[in-house]
Order: C-alpha cells, then sequence, then structure tokens
C-alpha cells in the first residue's frame, strides 16, 4: 500500500482526524460553558416571571441572537463528530475516515445549518 | 466490561441519547410557537411547557446527560494531560462528580416553584 | 534543480538553531539523498540515522516540513513547497542535530511483552492458522510494523502524556493477544485496558494511520480491542 501524498506545509488536510480532535475538543469545552451560562439562566424560572423576563433581558439583542446562531453552528459540529466518532468506533475501517468526514462536514452540517439558522435569522434579527 | 470500557461506552451512549434531545430542546424553545420563532423566550411564552410533568422530567434527563457527557470529556481531556499522575485524577474525579451534583441540583431547581 | 534544506540542529548551549543549506538536488533525490549530500558538500558533522535506505529498517525518521517520515521513503519532489524543512522527531530525546533515542517508544512497547509466550516453546510440529481466523485477517498488514517510532511521534495524545502505550505498542499486542500459540494474553490486556495509559487514550485522530510507512491501519487494531474489551471481557476469541 502506497501511504498517502502529503501536501507538507497544509498538512491539515490529510490529518483530516486531528482536525476533527480539534473541533471536537474546543467545541466540546464551548458547549460545558455554554451549560453552565444556561443553567444560570434557567435556574432564575424559579424566582417567577420578573426574575426570569429580566435575566433573559440581557439576551433580547441582535447580538446575542447572532451568537445563538453560533451556537447552533457550535452544537452541529460538535454533535456531527460525535456521530463520525461513533460510526468509527463501530468498526468502520480508515481508509473510509477522510470521506466519512466530508460527507457529514459537507451534507448534514450544511443541511441542518440553514435549515435552522436561516429561519432563526430572519425571524429573530432581520424582521425585528 | 471493565470500568474504564464502561467509561468509554457510557460517553459514546450519552452522546448518541444527545442528538435527539437537543433536537427537541431546539425545537420546543425556538419552532413550536410564534413568540418563540421570533426570538421571544419570555415566562409566559414556556410556562405551559415547564409546568408540564412529563416535560420537567425530559428537560431534567437532558440535564443529567449532557452533565455526565460534558463533565466525563472534561475528565478526559484532564487525563490527556499525564502529568496530574494517578493520585491527581483520583482528586480530579472527585472534584468533578462533586462539581456535577452540585450543577445538577442546581438545574433541576429551576423548576421547583412550578 | 537547486533546493533549499533547512535542518534544525543541537547546539553545545543545549539549544537548537536551524541551519540553511542549498543543494544540487537530482530529480530522483530522496530526503535522505538530500541529507548526505549536505554532510558531504557542506558540513560533515550533520548527525542523522539511517541503515537500509530502502524502507525497511526504520531507522531514519525525520520530520519533514512537520509531518513524521521516512527520510529514505518521501521524495523531495513529493513536496509542494520550495523549502525543505527537517526536524528532529518530537516526543524523543535528541542525541545529536536529526539524531533521537527511541528510548520512550521501546519502554512502552516493552510494556505489551511483545515476545511471543508460546505454550510449547519446543514444539516441533508446525502451528496452523487458518486463512479465515481473526489472527491471519489482522496480521496481514498489521504485522509489517517497522518499529521506527513514526507513529510515536505524530500521535496528539503522547504529545501530552507520555505514559501513553502508543499506536505501534497496541498493534503488536493485538497481533500477540490473536496468536493462537500464545499464553500471555492475560498480562497483555491488563495493560491494554489500562484507563489512563491504555486504549481507552485513544482519541480517533488517525495520525498515525497518516504517517505510517507500511500503511499498517493502526487505529483499527485500537479499535478492535475496544470494541472486544467491551462485549467480549476481551477474550478475543473468535
Amino acid at each position: 500500500m502506497t501511504p498517502p501524498r502529503i501536501l507538507f506545509r497544509t498538512y491539515v488536510v490529510p490529518l483530516v482526524g486531528m482536525t476533527a480532535f480539534w473541533i471536537q475538543r474546543v467545541t466540546g469545552l464551548l458547549l460545558l460553558f455554554y451549560l453552565l451560562i444556561h443553567v444560570e439562566t434557567v435556574h432564575h424560572i424559579s424566582g417567577g416571571q420578573a426574575a426570569f423576563d429580566g435575566a433573559m433581558a440581557t439576551f433580547h439583542n441582535p447580538f446575542f441572537r447572532l451568537l445563538e446562531i453560533g451556537l447552533l453552528l457550535v452544537v452541529i459540529l460538535h454533535a456531527l463528530n460525535g456521530v463520525r466518532i461513533i460510526i468509527i468506533d463501530a468498526g468502520v475501517r480508515s481508509k473510509h475516515h477522510r470521506k466519512l468526514f466530508w460527507a457529514l462536514a459537507v451534507i448534514g452540517g450544511l443541511a441542518i445549518f440553514i435549515a435552522g439558522a436561516l429561519p432563526m435569522f430572519l425571524n429573530s434579527v432581520v424582521r425585528r | 466490561m471493565s470500568r474504564n470500557a464502561f467509561a468509554w461506552y457510557m460517553q459514546r451512549i450519552t452522546g448518541a441519547l444527545l442528538v435527539p434531545l437537543l433536537i427537541a430542546h431546539f425545537w420546543v424553545e425556538h419552532f413550536m410557537s410564534k413568540e418563540l420563532l421570533r426570538g421571544d423566550l419570555t415566562y409566559t411564552a414556556i410556562l405551559a411547557r415547564i409546568s408540564n410533568p412529563a416535560w420537567q422530567a425530559i428537560d431534567i434527563s437532558f440535564l443529567l446527560v449532557a452533565l455526565y457527557h460534558g463533565l466525563n470529556g472534561f475528565y478526559n481531556i484532564l487525563l490527556d494531560y499525564g502529568k496530574i499522575g494517578r493520585r491527581g485524577a483520583n482528586v480530579a474525579l472527585t472534584l468533578i462528580v462533586a462539581v456535577g451534583v452540585a450543577w445538577a441540583v442546581w438545574g433541576v431547581l429551576a423548576f421547583h416553584n412550578l | 534543480m537547486n533546493k533549499r534544506i533547512f535542518i534544525r540542529r543541537s547546539s553545545d548551549n543545549g539549544k537548537s538553531l536551524v541551519q540553511s543549506f542549498t543543494i544540487e538536488a537530482r530529480p530522483e533525490f530522496t530526503v535522505l539523498d538530500a541529507l548526505f549530500t549536505v554532510q558531504h558538500q557542506h558540513d560533515p558533522s550533520l548527525a542523522f540515522r539511517c541503515s537500509c535506505r530502502v524502507g525497511m529498517c526504520g531507522t531514519c525518521g525525520v520530520q519533514v516540513n512537520g509531518v513524521s517520515r521516512l527520510a529514505c521513503k518521501t521524495r523531495l519532489n513529493q513536496i509542494e513547497e520550495n523549502d525543505v524543512f527537517l526536524s528532529p522527531l518530537p516526543h524523543f530525546k535528541v542525541i545529536r542535530d536529526l539524531a533521537v533515542s527511541l528510548a520512550p517508544f521501546f519502554e512502552q512497547w516493552k510494556k505489551v511483552l511483545p515476545r511471543l509466550r508460546p505454550r510449547d516453546a519446543d514444539a516441533e510440529e508446525l502451528a496452523i492458522i487458518p486463512a479465515t481466523s481473526a489472527y491471519a485477517e489482522h496480521s496481514e498488514g498489521k504485522r509489517d510494523c517497522l518499529t521506527c517510532g513514526l507513529c510515536f511521534a505524530a500521535c496528539g495524545v503522547l504529545a501530552t502524556s507520555q505514559q501513553y502505550l502508543g499506536p505501534a505498542a497496541i498493534n503488536k499486542a493485538l497481533l500477540r493477544v490473536l496468536d493462537p500459540r500464545d499464553t500471555a494474553k492475560s498480562e497483555r490486556l491488563e495493560v491494554v485496558n489500562c484507563s489512563r495509559d491504555g486504549v481507552w487514550r485513544c482519541h480517533t485522530q488517525f495520525n498515525c494511520v497518516t504517517v505510517c510507512p507500511k500503511g499498517i491501519d493502526l487505529t483499527d487494531s485500537i479499535g478492535f480491542f475496544k470494541r472486544n474489551l467491551l462485549f467480549k471481557g476481551g477474550s478475543l476469541d473468535s
């Protein structure tokens, strides 16, 4: 078997698995941090309507709406990459892992991101 | 199944569970009604849903699964930095479990006045 | 064809420095040929390791533009850039210039007890391995390991945690554990199953598979261990 031809300086391209690993690690930490903020905000529900709406008021502006769409992107990256890892762990041979990465990235990521982010963007940012 | 195998397997199982839970969560918070679609996530907009015990059960299990997945992932990152040693790893695990329990109680208590 | 070669070299004060050399390179030149040319024409004190020069001994591992490669198996014209940057393999102690000590690699290699522990050391009869057995299937392509240490150098887990066994040692353990003649299965499985240093540390980065000069599917070996330790308690009986 011939080893893959390596584009040296742009070695991120053949090292797809490493790229995926970093995506997974960074998005994972971001999501754990988000969960902390999220639970903090949601906890205000126990304080009643005024407390919860007060806590949510911070987030009712276009900046956080856009950030929320960013959150969707982070979630999708982490979830699809996780699906990829589960498929590999289930026994798909390594020679397919690059194809798997790009297939999930392009088809899944794009489709879900547009289906989720576009309505969110149009309804909560543009039409306000 | 050894303890190590179990921890590794649970990370995959919880990850797989989080996908449908997340899609459902995303749907009910952003698409279920007109207000939510506009992004007006207010108390009145979500009151009917969150006072339903069935939804509370789903939300709480979502929180627990996400916490396990997230904190176990964090513990794995610590393990990757082998310099913490065997004792350091045990201390870290104890701390992470304590944080996880506090975090879970904090989240669950959100519903206690409904 | 003129080629600029940058080489990271050690110096007497313990710090490394980068030197550049311009050599007249023939089209078929490998990185190893370039190193010999530098040594002959520019600086006879340049240190690097090699032995067979045909990719079967695994001695000449270096970082070529950031990727672990065998110097003798990498042609200069495979490299897209004009400049070639050579540095010693990471995660190893540099002895001098490009020569590193593979000691950490073999420390891990020894942990999985790489030698065969046969049931009958004095057996006269040949063992019969059916072509359909798991051992036959996995050893095809996986037994070619040169112990060159490239996977060890490329592994992202080993970058931060040197206790990790590393891909080559785990692959060796798999071949031994699957071998029907072997008797040290449980010892090897205990090493491989360790939570902090064993197979569970692998993050399926595929760096080892990408750099392996023999094209060994190392991540598959690790994954095979994981799946079997999970559901069959590591018995690996097929």
